[in-house]
């Protein structure tokens, strides 16, 4: 199949080539998961909410922000793909178009080495030298990773649980496995939100959440179904005495006091959509009020409600307006400071509720799934796979270097172009279509979206075009 | 049968650029020269022999093996310079001359290093910085280090300096020794007469003609060029019953056709005659294909 000598020679003369690509990519790559910092993304995000066009640009990929999301629209959008691709135009012309120009493939031809064996070695080279790109881009992307943000082998600890553990004088992981610890322990419940930077009662919020998302886990796993089946219907582990036992656990509670927390959650949960409208809308007016107060931005405000926690006169106002307990439910004669003081509380329940939510997706952003790391990684390789199929069949077609290059790299250059003008603006969008590039998608890898089928494609493109290619040189006139 | 067989060969560039109808064959033990202008096709046949170009007609067999689709057989009995002097990307001239070595699987390096001394070739330096002769000694070096059966050379002295080019001659004469086949292009008539047995003229990707160089060497009909003391002398002369090929009355100079069994009437008859001086006009190959064009 395969001619070792021609590829030991054919590595010789072209692996620094490699090199400074592959430590190029390696490089960039790995900076931008070691300078990922969730509170960063989502300041830019904010940021970026503010100028006009920018919002629709961004749109939903607002709370997708994971390290793995943010990796997938930089460097497996941009950088890695441009590098990649000058690399494999530049090697698949060398390869076989600029040898049969120059004259010089006349040395390999010249030996008893079948000329399909040749073309055949050299389209392995291209393939196995990106492939190994990819796995070097990989491997150095892993340890960095775990070097960077302790994601990958061994636990890590969020700083709260550090923090509180001293006071504890226990263990991380047994504060970890037990959340519980620092709830019944004010100056552990302190240190940790200090830890976080954040208020306690936040922290709590915050804690309390948690152990919610993982008594729901723990009562899934009795259930022997996923969490998000629990998720979506409570009642499940209402229903089951052993789920509801498990559940009850987490939060070191009797089963019946935990049932009747559930109880509130399903009915949170049964709110009709008419009435959670009705809910935010208030809550949006009582942020409108607040930003008159503060004198800032509504919509500045929403992303930072910490702000109006700050200022008892704005939360005053925030409450008011809101009115989230409409005044007629309270007893005739209810003194207006009552309401008042009651609407602060259900107003600011709902602020540190989303301040604990904010804390939850940061802890989820350093979260690193290897998987879907790997398949980011073989995506990428087999777009590029299938592009230097591309690449490596005009190098065969053609005699003239200036010719393979002109298609060999302008049809894999234009259909980056097109990608990146399809996904400008919504008129533009029809470009995709004109595009292999589309077929990697990373925000379908990271976000769950389906990518085999597609991945399916580029590999049959790939061992298609480069079938052709060697097929064609096998059977062309080369003038040597 | 020949060891090389080209029957019929055509490849039909348009134009009239190509070749057409070519027939030759090249028995073992033979140097066979292939003379013609820049672009008449010498070198389409040469890519044809070397399975690099495939034929629109007719067929060309080495050793019985087809030239297209048993190339890389072929390869094993057929070293190969080819008219381009272009290496693969390689440091030095040793190293390129190893990796070739690697390739061919040739393992004993001394019959290289035998040409390359040779050749005078120092091919440890640098492969991109070489002179045009050096590179060419290189492209000798790897084509014959293999010993192969049968050299094909296109245009193999090219770059070649005089004396470098008498020593390449001495190289080619020994591995005919040898009994090698040897099949080289060149558009010099002076260097396939030295060194070839046969030679075939090609003018647009014709075949015009096949001439042994013995039968140039052993040429029976000479040519004399007679300068007579005077007018007087030259024109009696004329009324001898000799075939002029040309007269130049003005300098008193008469070329004479005599055949060697002529010879001796040829200078009894000069006897009679006040000469200045006589020399023989040497017959040569360029003169013989020079007539046929």
């Amino acid at each position: 199949m395969f001619n070792k000598t021609i590829f030991k020679q054919t590595l010789a003369s072209n692996w620094k080539l490699w090199g400074i690509f592959t430590a190029i990519m390696a490089i960039l790559s790995a900076m931008v998961i070691a300078v990922y910092d969730p509170k960063i993304i989502q300041n830019m995000m904010n940021m970026l909410e503010d100028i006009p066009g920018i919002a629709d640009m961004i749109g939903d990929r607002m709370d997708t922000m994971s390290l793995l999301a943010m990796l997938g629209q930089s460097f497996y959008s941009m950088q890695g793909v441009i590098l990649a691709l000058i690399f494999i135009i530049m090697t698949a012309n060398t390869l076989v178009a600029s040898q049969v120009d120059r004259g010089s493939m006349a040395y390999l031809l010249s030996t008893p080495i079948k000329r399909t064996k040749v073309v055949r070695t050299q389209a392995l080279y291209l393939i196995s030298s990106v492939f190994a790109m990819f796995l070097a881009v990989t491997i150095v992307g892993l340890f960095t990773v775990q070097i960077a943000h302790h994601g990958l082998w061994g636990t890590n600890y969020t700083k709260d649980i550090k923090a509180a553990a001293a006071i504890l004088n226990l263990d991380d992981a047994a504060v970890e496995d037990d959340l519980t610890l620092i709830l019944s322990n004010e100056d552990a419940l302190k240190a940790g939100a200090d830890a976080r930077y954040i208020a306690e009662d936040v922290y709590r919020v915050y804690l309390n959440q948690k152990l919610t998302s993982r008594a729901y886990d723990a009562a899934a796993a009795v259930l022997g179904v996923d969490g998000d089946t629990v998720r979506a219907d409570l009642t499940l582990i209402r229903n089951n005495a052993a789920a509801l036992d498990g559940a009850a656990k987490v939060f070191g509670l009797d089963s019946a006091v935990y049932a009747t927390m559930l109880d509130q959650s399903i009915a949170q949960n049964s709110l009709s959509d008419e009435q959670s409208k009705e809910m935010q809308s208030k809550f949006l007016a009582g942020i409108s009020a607040a930003a008159e107060i503060l004198n800032v931005d509504a919509a500045d405000l929403a992303t930072d409600m910490g702000q109006i926690k700050a200022n008892p006169k704005a939360l005053t106002a925030a409450a008011d307006s809101a009115a989230l307990i409409p005044a007629t439910a309270f007893p005739q004669g209810t003194p207006a400071t009552v309401i008042t003081e009651q609407n602060e509380a259900a107003f600011l329940g709902i602020i540190n509720g989303q301040l604990a939510n904010d804390e939850i997706s940061l802890d989820n952003g350093i979260d690193f799934n290897v998987k879907d790391y790997l398949m980011l990684n073989l995506g990428i390789f087999l777009l590029m796979f299938a592009i230097g199929g591309i690449s490596f069949l005009f190098s065969c077609v053609f005699n003239l270097s200036k010719n393979s290059l002109a298609l060999g790299a302008g049809i894999p250059i234009a259909f980056f172009i097109f990608q990146i003008m399809s996904q400008v603006g919504t008129s533009l969008e029809g470009f995709k279509y004109l595009s292999l590039n589309t077929l990697f998608d990373p925000n379908s890898i990271t976000g769950g979206g389906t990518f085999w089928p597609q991945f399916a494609v580029l590999a049959a493109l790939g061992v298609t075009l480069y079938a052709v290619g060697i097929k064609v040189f096998k059977e062309k006139d080369l003038p040597l | 049968m020949s060891l090389v067989e080209i029957q019929n060969v055509t490849k039909d560039y348009g134009a009239e650029r190509g070749n057409f109808d070519v027939s030759l064959s090249i028995e073992k033990g033979e140097v066979f020269g292939f003379v013609g202008t820049n672009g008449a096709g010498k070198t389409t046949l040469i890519r044809q022999m070397m399975g690099f170009i495939n034929s629109d007609r007719g067929n060309i067999r080495i050793n019985g093996l087809d030239a297209w689709t048993d190339s890389a057989e072929i390869k094993k009995l057929v070293g190969y310079v080819p008219a381009e002097i272009a290496f693969p990307d390689a440091p030095t001239g040793t190293e390129f001359l190893r990796r070739q070595a690697e390739l061919l699987g040739v393992r004993d390096m001394s019959y290289a290093q035998a040409i390359t001394e040779k050749l005078q070739l120092d091919p440890s330096a640098n492969l991109k910085r070489m002179s045009k002769g050096m590179k060419q000694k290189t492209a000798i070096v790897a084509a014959f280090m293999a010993d192969s059966e049968i050299l094909v050379m296109d245009e193999p002295t090219t770059g070649l300096d005089p004396l470098m080019r008498a020593e390449f001659v001495d190289i080619l004469n020994d591995e005919k020794k040898k009994g090698k086949t040897m099949f080289m292009s060149s558009h010099m008539f002076a260097e396939v007469e030295d060194t070839c047995d046969k030679v075939a003229l090609i003018k647009d990707g014709r075949i015009i003609a096949v001439k042994s160089t013995l039968e140039i060497k052993h040429n029976q009909n000479k040519v004399y060029k007679v300068e007579f003391s005077s007018a007087a002398d030259y024109g009696r002369f004329l009324s001898e019953s000799f075939v002029y090929s040309e007269q130049r009355p003005l300098q008193n100079q008469l070329l004479v056709n005599v055949h060697d069994k002529e010879i001796n009437r040829f200078f009894s008859v000069l006897k009679g005659y006040r000469v200045r001086f006589i020399t023989e006009i040497k017959y040569s190959l360029e003169k013989y294909f020079k007539s046929l064009y």
